[in-house]
């Protein structure tokens, strides 16, 4: 199961497992945000490189207007994730 | 557990659905899951996406090790391509040399324990362990 949506902070709330069959949904909903974003990762289970693919595109997109996203709440397993992909070096990461 | 899978992304929350009930019946730590449903999922993937000469199902074979799992997927009647040759990713390149493209074989390369690669008779099975740290 996934879903994609805004919470009642205004972050974008990712929950479930977001891999190659769910990046298109991602995808698309990221790519009508216009500005900076939170991504609210407390419910993000799993993430493969699909998911990756979704959140560099959307991050380079949105810092070519100075902006980008930072990515909360983020748990341990999908931290190693990110470190194993150098992503550490490119977002904002905060650990749940 | 041995089973054959459509050539769809659709697929692979069956994968995630059987690798979980072999988990459980072989009693292997949930600690191991991040890592074989990526691994799993994106060789699966890029057999899918780019083994596009053939229509047959994808052969997915599970087997418990001691303290960890050992998983092969075979794709038939297809050309060869050894993932474990796969070009490095420079993880500390800037935003603006990033691409997402590559970065799911380097994963499983740097997740798994052991890989191995073989290829016969036009069939590609790419072999891979992950066994609890310590162990």
């Amino acid at each position: 199961m996934f879903e994609i949506g805004f919470n009642e902070t205004g972050a974008v709330a990712v929950k479930g497992r977001l891999d190659a069959a769910q990046a298109e949904t991602a995808q698309e909903f990221l790519d009508d945000v216009a500005d900076a974003c939170i991504l609210d990762l407390a419910a993000l289970e799993y993430i493969s490189s699909a998911g990756l693919g979704v959140l560099l595109r959307t991050h380079k997109r949105l810092m070519g207007g100075q902006s980008g996203l930072e990515l909360v709440n983020v748990n341990k397993h999908i931290a190693d994730i990110f470190r194993y992909s150098g992503f550490d070096k490119l977002f904002i990461i905060k650990t749940a | 557990m041995k089973k054959r899978y459509r050539r769809n992304f659709d697929q692979i929350q069956v994968i995630v659905e059987d690798t979980g009930r072999f988990f459980s019946e072989q009693g292997i730590t949930d600690s191991l899951r991040m890592k074989v449903d990526l691994s799993i999922e994106e060789l699966f993937v890029n057999m899918v996406t780019y083994n596009t000469e053939t229509e047959s199902d994808i052969l997915i074979e599970m087997n418990a090790l001691d303290g960890g799992i050992e998983v092969s997927l075979t794709d038939f009647d297809v050309e060869r391509f050894d993932p474990t040759l796969a070009g490095d990713v420079d993880i500390n390149a800037p935003l603006s040399d990033r691409t997402p493209g590559g970065l799911g074989l380097y994963l499983v390369l740097k997740m798994a324990d052991s890989i191995h690669y073989e290829y016969d008779e036009r069939k590609s099975k790419i072999t891979f362990t992950n066994r609890v740290v310590g162990d």
